[in-house]
């Protein structure tokens, strides 16, 4: 076996998990200007679904609709509930709330999915494919494509239909989009809902290569939030910028050992916000 | 507000004393009284972090929880305890103002995520090397034992005493109104002459000093730490506790970490339940009570005790101030904007903009929404750094000052007034006089602040908060104090929206004052007549260019200015 060649491998596939949540975090922040800090959780709520009811001998047509559809809900939830009666709040109270929810939430999936880590079976099996002396799992193959194919996509949406358009003119101005006569409650809810698909659909594909458990969002959320940063928020290099990082931590995981991970993602966060220090309005007074 | 908070700290330390020696109340033994104090007191730092700037810090713990760890570490490497203990409070500090100077230059999201990653990464580490750490059961310190409860206990509440009591005495006066007016809106703080990442850097760094004494000393006393007490829960803990007993209070800490556990206490600790019910507690706070036991406990205490000192002693004789020396009107122009480019991304905001205006001359910009006078006045006040070109002040080269170094030369009005609502009108106009007359005292500044209002006619709001006056109120404050320390410009931008007409008779007579003092006034408005009356020259933009120069009066005349300017806004 070539670590090399697995390492490339492994990082294309958490690069594809990156992708998805990074393009749903951006989608998220570009319609109501706030980092969803409970963004991962719509992983976590997704994984732990399908496991819950892959256990309760539910066959897959069952648990990859309902796990995606739970994962819907849960950001449609954080959007209609906690979030649009407080429009008016200033950036920072909002984040604030969004982080609470991420715990509340954590807490909850603790109480009724316990602390041991959960997954279930794959949804394609066979013998996985060997090139250049790595391993790649038909499961592996099945998430980097649709994974690529579903954060692609959701990309030129944004970037090139008249909806997604609406939906980033609500991120620049939502006043303005309003009197243009874009409904901008639903242009929020519609994007918080896409974020849940894409949340909930890393879930399904990664989960089965993996695990899940209840505290798995908080990681997500921070490595999703940190593909957007390096993206610069912007929608069009969300997709790369995410591959970028799963590759990046899957080889320094592979030189340095598993326990320097989170240490080299954070590493990664301190470079990218050196780099966009650059960028900041000069006077320093950037704004959240 | 010092004395006072000293007189709550006191008695807060000598109740806690009392219950905790005679057992009162069922739970609050010496030891829970010695942990809540000890934890109440790494509470402080977040207060000021978090409580008083707002910044989004979300892994506090990691820094309570690094020095008991180097601590552990270094004296089970052999370094002496006394060693130990003063050196790893040093590194850790060190350590916050690194991860400070990284992330609070960018948006406040950065912090959040920054300190979140953090906290994990230190969690990580610790449970990663288990031959240092202890691992996942713990660092073991055996010399915490060697002193009794009742020792503790006395070390605990003089510990608490004396960082309840240093944070009242330095989130005061100034200091205070400085940190709010950075919490509500840094940009309008960096106008007003507050270099806001280095405050926030201090902040950050101050408050991580209390979490990390008070860490020392709380393991040092618990006597073992595992990985979860640095991590992102633990953490969330600590925002859930400061924000139950008020964020940005003297108080608030204390209250919140003895309440909290208490009520784990006496509940029966419920570890499994531990992650909901804090998750519960901090959302609803949050959203229904976001100023905690202190914020409602505030109401019925200034029923009880009056509503503290809002006027102002103006007694006794106090030593004016210099008045800031004008460079004549021969030297040449007060503001030069020198061929200006400004573009963003691919949009061209301004194009190869020029203009002077002299001292005691009230100009005009005029042109339709989009036009770029806003990013002009950006330009001119250092809040933005314009792609090619240059502005002179006095005649000096400004283009790469800072905007908190452009302050005391430069005031500037905003279209919506930036005030802090929560402070009175004087400690608004106090906001820039603590800037431009930092050597003066603090009764002094209050007399020229007093002076200031009163010169423009508006001594009388002095007491209120800005939250109970009127939006013209407000609008004429805010040039009142750009106009503080008679700057060599004043900028307004759009002052005369929203006034009735006697404000705007008030509002005529107050830039007329300011001509006569010698400031440069550059207004951008609106209301045509209202500009034709107060201003002599001026020039109109249109999609970032100059399309007319000249007297106000015959520049909205002519053909091509009403259509540019008509045309847009029908």
């Amino acid at each position: 076996m070539n670590p090399l060649t697995q390492s490339i491998i492994s990082g294309t596939m958490s690069g594809a998990v990156y992708a998805l949540l990074a393009v749903g975090l951006v989608l998220a922040f570009h319609t109501s200007r706030v980092v969803n800090l409970a963004h991962g959780e719509s992983f976590a709520v997704g994984g732990l679904t399908a496991a819950a009811l892959s256990e309760a001998g539910q066959p897959f047509y069952v648990y990859v609709p309902a796990a995606i559809g739970a994962s819907i809900l849960f950001l449609l939830a954080i959007e209609r509930l906690l979030l649009r009666p407080r429009r008016a709040w200033p950036t920072g109270s909002l984040i604030l709330v969004t982080l609470a929810a991420a715990f509340l939430t954590r807490g909850v999936l603790q109480l009724i999915m316990g602390v041991d880590p959960l997954s279930f079976p794959r949804l394609f099996t066979g013998a996985p494919f060997r090139l250049a002396g790595g391993v790649l799992p038909q499961q592996g193959l099945a998430l980097i494509a649709i994974g690529v194919l579903a954060a692609v996509s959701v990309t030129l949406f944004l970037l090139f239909t008249p909806l997604g358009h609406r939906l980033r003119a609500v991120a620049e101005n939502p006043d303005a989009a309003e009197l243009l006569g874009v409904n901008v409650d639903r242009a929020r809810a519609l994007a918080f809902g896409i974020a849940g698909a894409l949340g909930g659909l890393s879930a399904v594909l990664l989960v089965p290569l993996v695990s899940v458990d209840y505290q798995a969002g908080l990681g997500m959320t921070l490595r999703g939030f940190i593909a957007a940063a390096l993206a610069g928020m912007a929608p069009s290099l969300a997709v790369l910028a995410g591959f970028g990082l799963g590759l990046s931590e899957a080889l320094v995981t592979n030189y340095g050992g598993a326990l320097l991970q989170d240490p080299i993602v954070f590493l990664a966060l301190i470079g990218i916000a050196v780099w966009q220090s650059r960028n900041i309005a000069f006077g320093g007074t950037g704004r959240a | 507000m010092s004395t006072r908070s000293l007189v709550i700290a006191t008695g807060i330390c000598a109740a806690l004393t009392g219950l905790a020696v005679t057992g009162w109340i069922p739970g609050l033994t010496p030891g829970t009284v010695c942990a809540s104090a000890l934890r109440a007191l790494t509470l402080i730092g977040l207060n000021l972090i978090f409580g008083v700037v707002g910044m989004l810090a979300f892994g506090q713990a990691a820094f309570v929880a690094l020095p008991a760890y180097i601590a552990g570490m270094l004296g089970h490497a052999g370094v002496p305890l006394a060693a130990a203990l003063l050196l790893a409070p040093i590194v850790v500090v060190l350590l916050a103002r690194g991860v400070a100077e990284i992330f609070i230059r960018l948006p406040g999201v950065y912090l959040a995520v920054g300190t979140l990653g953090f906290g994990m990464v230190v969690e990580g580490l610790a449970r990663a090397f288990p031959a240092w750490t202890g691992g996942a059961s713990g660092l073991v310190f055996e010399q915490g034992r060697s002193i009794g409860t009742g020792a503790w206990c006395a070390i605990a509440l003089a510990a608490l005493f004396l960082g309840a009591g240093s944070y009242a005495w330095y989130v005061r006066g100034a200091v205070w109104r400085r940190l709010r007016a950075i919490r509500h809106d840094e940009l309008a703080a960096s106008v007003l002459g507050i270099d806001v990442q280095r405050e926030k850097i201090k902040v950050f760094t101050i408050g991580s000093a209390y979490s990390a004494v008070g860490g020392l000393l709380l393991f040092y006393y618990v006597g073992v730490i595992i990985p979860e007490d640095a991590g992102v829960v633990r953490s969330l803990e600590q925002i859930g506790t400061l924000l139950l007993g008020g964020a940005g209070f003297v108080a608030g800490p204390i209250i919140g970490s003895f309440l909290v556990d208490w009520l784990f206490v006496i509940s029966g600790y419920a570890a499994r339940y531990e992650l909901v019910i804090y998750g519960a507690v901090f959302l609803l706070i949050v959203i229904y009570a976001p100023q905690g036991v202190c914020g409602l406990l505030v109401g019925p205490w200034q029923r009880l005790f009056g509503a503290g000192k809002a006027g102002v002693d103006t007694t006794g004789p106090v030593s004016r101030p210099p008045a800031a020396a004008k460079v004549s009107g021969d030297a040449g122009p007060c503001l030069s904007v020198h061929n200006v480019f400004q573009s963003f991304g691919g949009v061209q905001a301004l194009t190869a903009v020029s203009f002077d205006v002299r001292s005691g001359e009230v100009f005009s910009l005029v042109g339709p929404n989009g036009a770029g006078k806003t990013t002009l006045f950006n330009i001119v006040s250092g809040v933005q750094r314009p792609t090619s070109g240059r502005v002179l002040l006095d005649g000096r080269d400004v283009t790469a000052l800072p905007v908190h170094l452009r302050a005391a030369a430069i005031g500037r009005s905003f279209q919506t007034p930036r005030l802090v609502p929560e402070l009175t009108v004087l400690s608004n106009v106090m906001l820039r006089v603590d800037q431009l007359f930092a050597e003066l005292t603090e009764p002094e500044r209050q007399v020229v602040a007093l002076e200031q209002l009163d010169i423009f006619d508006l001594g009388s709001l002095a007491p209120h908060r800005v939250a109970e006056i009127s939006l013209g109120q407000r609008k004429l404050l805010d040039i009142a104090r750009a106009a503080v320390g008679n700057p060599s410009l004043v900028l307004l931008d759009e002052p005369a929206v929203g006034l009735t007409s006697a404000e705007l008779e008030h509002l005529s007579r107050m830039i007329r004052k300011l001509s006569a003092r010698g400031c440069a006034v550059v207004i951008v408005e609106h209301n045509i007549e209202f500009v034709s009356a107060i201003a002599e020259r001026g020039i109109v933009l249109d999609s970032g260019k100059e399309i007319a120069r000249g007297r106000v009066r015959e520049i909205m005349a002519q053909e091509s200015v009403r259509a540019a300017y008509f045309g847009a806004l029908s």
